[in-house]
């Protein structure tokens, strides 16, 4: 991983790091990624991945609606709320 | 009251009380999740295992101190206790639950002669849990009396249809699958993973292994479970935690105009350092390019894995397994720590001796054989 | 040089189920911001999915309907992207199983039929909706829609022409209303469509440079941008003066034309993985058999029962089975008045005409079938007569009156009395001498002229055809 990778990635997960944390990173990652070569010797060709270790049929809900949480519990936490609405910058210039 | 193990204390008898990791939710109370991006959050919601022993009638001690997101780092110093460790060898309350992935409060526990039951995935319902490695969260108990944290994972196991992944009822996790044996256990070392352990380590699995039939053999893939871990639970640790923009609730920065910095703002500043560092290696592990050689691959070493897991339980009873390696590095020793949460199978960190002790693993819904085992063993 | 327009769709339908697709919270259009949310649709932390099973059925049916494959084993994958009409930063989709694969639909345009193939109809999640403010100037979020089931229905690039894009918008319409999949309505938004379209010198056969267009919303938007997209696309080739991009255009339907929108700044990679939280869901044969036997009756059957059970014509029967509305008000209606024919005529006929009068879609009417049903018994049974009937019916629709209650209230009922009528009938002959020379004299007009007066004089609650009965009894006798 390169400073051009790793700005890369700082877009994808919506980060904007201090440069002292880039270099720091970028140490990390190459360790890191170095490391996953080890994978690469192993023979998965007929190998399914396994996603949970839970593998039985996923539970199925009935159709049914009901009303759990008032509008105003939803909106305890917001930073910000207008008229019930969560509130940010306008997303359209 | 201040207690250095908690964020939030509360004024009761220890003896009835029972401590939460900061990621598990209690209505109307804050649970911050050790992040600054959740500094503020007052959840709407008891998680299901707060329910259920409040019901039985024990008090909430208070919420303990934990990793960010309960997410190990892999370099540097890790030895801090534990709060759900620090809590409850400080006698302020019975028991503790939290949200063990990475190991380490396996290894404290048992480094300080209590007990930690991380039960078969699924078993404990993780509504109200915040998050972290969704194919490996599981809720489990420190307790300093087995008897106790057997009794404790008796009321908060069984399916809840607030998580469609719980299975059974609470006393299957309790009911071995075959008749107790009564002593007479096989149990698997691997001699693999013995030869890069440590000698404390070695003399724990020994002592263990004086009071059952033993048997050896090569755990495949051990050089690898970091490398399995670390990319799986990356990825979903970034998923997970992309939630947390200051759009709807937790941290907002106050430093932003359009909606761009808003994210960005937000999340740099609300996140830690070994958080950003997760984030960034799961997004690498998933992007396009990536994704065959990392993710891909690491999700079929975790089948492999598995299977070899399900083989090995035709012949052992458990596994037993060091609780560090000859190596300080936290990213070597993630591979002890790695094989119970991959595979979903209930682990018992046992303390053995003074400042030492050893891992049990069996095969999934077999918990009442590891703590068979771990009776008879002591 | 001539160019020949290729075009594939992306057809986003939301499910027509009572929850969302992970949680209980309701999935009803129209309420007010956030009323129909939870902590769970809007990303707060510590809530684990709960698969709707209606929307997986309801995904089953619509690959049945349009020929597709059922995947026998279905699974999830977690999509990522941060827009803030995305509460956990990532959409549940279906990547790598999706519920059905390899269909079709059957088109018809004036150039004949045609099949268009289906690629895939996947299942997922829709965003919530983002609405500019201007009294603060800022977006304001509500996640009633976040979470919400839809499918996406993609198609092979087998299009050529506007004409036949709206005929496979309509046909998939047809289908998913009459089979309870969706709605379908595009300007509510439970019907949303993207078209990819490229142009290509007619007989080559490689495909040109697509672009994604967006934001159509409605029939008539959708040809607009296609004649739009493929004549710029065209100019471009031709005088090179422009180069055709891979890009996704946004279509303004006020100024009719399409501008790129801004590449996102963010990399375009959405990181798809499977979702651990979500299991496989297992799509048995049975399974399938059982929801197909609850898939109602599709238009195409409810044609081949109109017009060979009812002997309807071809005509009325295209008619009532255009809509899922009008052919419900149908066979609603049939429940009550065991006469296919008249139910049509008054269909087609006299409620069309109320509805246009009011200028609303027929789609959008609300009709009690029970009293049309008894109405149009009262009319067969000739308790009112047409013209009276005609009346109360406009009353049905505006005020949902009850059709005997209000003839009886206004003494609307029909007379009957032969003997009271013929008095009537000879008072107005004798009023009209001179048009009973007429009638003499051969003039069949007459009777039109009389037909009216006695009318009047009943205010219309008379029987007319036993009035024309005695009527002509009448006046014959002065043929002697």
């Amino acid at each position: 991983m390169d400073i051009k990778d790793l700005l890369q990635y700082e877009k994808m997960v919506k980060f904007d790091l201090p440069e002292s944390e880039r270099e720091w990173i970028i140490e990390q990652a190459n360790m890191l990624e170095k490391s996953f070569e080890a994978l690469s010797g192993i023979d998965t060709d007929k190998t399914e991945p396994l996603i949970s270790p839970i593998e039985v049929q996923n539970p199925l809900r009935e159709d049914v609606a009901h009303k759990t949480f008032s509008r105003d519990e939803i909106l305890a936490n917001s930073p910000e709320q207008y008229d019930g609405y969560f509130l940010v910058p306008k997303t359209i210039e | 009251m201040k207690n250095q193990y908690y964020v939030t204390k509360y004024d009761v008898k220890a003896d009835n009380a029972f401590a939460l990791e900061d990621n598990i939710m209690v209505k109307d109370g804050l649970t911050t999740a050790g992040s600054k991006m959740l500094h503020n959050y007052i959840s709407p919601i008891d998680a299901t295992v707060v329910r259920k022993l409040l019901d039985k009638g024990m008090e909430l001690a208070g919420k303990t101190k934990l990793d960010e997101f309960a997410v190990m780092g892999v370099s540097g110093d890790n030895n801090e206790l534990s709060g759900v460790v620090g809590a409850v060898l400080d006698k302020t309350c019975r028991i503790a639950l939290c949200n063990d992935v990475f190991g380490k409060v396996r290894r404290q526990a048992a480094e300080n002669c209590l007990y930690y039951i991380r039960p078969t995935y699924g078993t404990v319902s993780r509504f109200g849990l915040v998050q972290t490695v969704s194919s490996m969260d599981q809720i489990g108990i420190v307790c300093g009396d087995l008897d106790e944290g057997i009794e404790t994972l008796s009321v908060i196991a069984g399916h809840d249809e607030n998580d469609s992944t719980t299975q059974g009822d609470g006393s299957l996790a309790l009911n071995s699958k075959g008749p107790l044996k009564e002593g007479k256990y096989t149990i698997g070392i691997p001699v693999n993973v013995m030869n890069k352990t440590d000698e404390k380590s070695k003399e724990a699995i020994k002592e263990l292994a004086s009071k059952y039939h033993t048997e050896e053999f090569e755990l495949e893939h051990f050089e690898v479970l970091s490398q399995v871990m670390y990319i799986l639970s990356s990825a979903e640790i970034g998923n997970n935690t992309s939630r947390y923009d200051g759009v709807k609730f937790g941290y907002r920065s106050e430093n932003y105009e359009g909606l761009k910095d808003l994210y960005t703002n937000s999340r740099t500043e609300g996140f830690g350092l070994n958080m950003k560092l997760t984030s960034i290696i799961g997004a690498m592990v998933l992007s396009s390019g990536n994704y065959e050689k990392f993710y891909l691959k690491a999700m079929k070493i975790r089948r492999q894995i598995k299977e070899q897991c399900d083989e090995l339980f035709k012949g052992f009873d458990a596994i037993a397994m060091p609780l560090t390696l000859d190596s300080q590095d936290p990213y070597v020793n993630l591979a002890l720590y790695a094989l119970a949460p991959l595979c979903g199978l209930p682990s018992l960190s046992v303390p053995l001796g003074s400042n030492n002790g050893v891992q049990l693993i069996s095969q999934a819904m077999n918990e009442n054989v590891l703590f068979d085992i771990c009776k008879g063993g002591r | 040089m001539k160019y020949e327009v290729v075009m594939g769709l992306e057809v986003h339908v939301e499910l027509a189920t009572e929850s969302k697709l992970f949680c209980s919270c309701s999935a009803k259009f129209g309420s007010e911001a956030n009323e129909n949310v939870c902590p769970s649709c809007s990303g707060m932390p510590g809530f684990v999915p709960a698969l709707n099973k209606r929307a997986v059925e309801l995904g089953i049916i619509a690959g049945l309907v349009t020929n597709c494959e059922i995947t026998p084993r279905i699974t999830f994958d977690k999509k990522n992207y941060f827009y803030p009409d995305l509460p956990t930063g990532h959409q549940n989709t279906q990547l790598y199983a999706p519920i059905c694969r390899n269909g079709y639909v059957e088109i018809e345009t004036e150039s004949g039929k045609k099949k268009i193939r289906i690629k895939q109809i996947h299942l997922e999640e829709d965003a919530g909706k983002l609405v500019h403010d201007y009294r603060t100037d800022a977006s304001l979020v509500d996640y009633n829609r976040a979470s919400v089931p839809l499918i996406e229905i993609v198609s092979e690039p087998d299009f050529r022409s506007a004409e036949e894009v709206v005929a496979y918008l309509e046909k998939i319409q047809s289908l998913f209303t009459f089979a309870d999949v969706s709605d379908c309505k595009m300007q509510e938004g439970s019907m949303r469509c993207d078209v990819n379209i490229s142009v290509r010198e007619a007989g080559s056969s490689e495909l040109g440079t697509r672009t994604e267009m967006k934001n159509l919303n409605s029939f008539k938007a959708i040809a607009r941008a296609i004649e739009y997209e493929s004549e710029r696309q065209i100019t471009a080739v031709e005088t090179g003066c422009e180069e055709i991009v891979q890009e996704t255009r946004r279509w303004d339907d006020n100024i009719g034309e399409s501008y790129a929108m801004r590449d996102k700044e963010d990399a375009n990679d959405y990181r798809y993985f499977p979702n651990p939280d979500i299991m496989p869901v297992y799509i048995s044969d049975e399974w399938i058999a059982e929801v197909k036997t609850t898939i109602p009756e599709l238009a195409e059957e409810k044609y081949k029962r109109l017009t060979e059970e009812y002997g309807l014509s071809d005509y009325d029967s295209k008619l009532l089975t255009g809509s899922r509305k009008i052919a419900d008000i149908f066979d609603g209606t049939l429940k009550y008045v065991d006469n296919p024919k008249e139910v049509a005529n008054w269909i087609l006929g006299d409620l069309s005409s109320i509805v246009n009068e009011d200028n609303k879609p027929f789609d959008e009417i609300d009709i009690d079938y029970e009293k049309l049903g008894k109405l149009i018994k009262m009319v067969e049974k000739k308790t009112v007569n047409r013209t009276i009937g005609k009346k109360i019916l406009q009353e049905i629709y505006t005020n949902n009156v009850d059709p005997e209650e209000y003839a009886r209230e206004h003494k609307l009922g029909m007379i009957a009395d032969t003997g009271f009528l013929k008095d009537i009938v000879n008072k107005v002959i004798n009023e009209n001498e001179k048009s009973i020379i007429e009638y003499k004299e051969g003039n069949q007009k007459v009777v039109g002229f009389f037909m009216g007066k006695i009318m009047r004089e009943t205010q219309g609650k008379a029987d007319p055809n036993t009035v024309r009965e005695i009527l002509v009894e009448e006046l014959d006798k002065y043929k002697i």
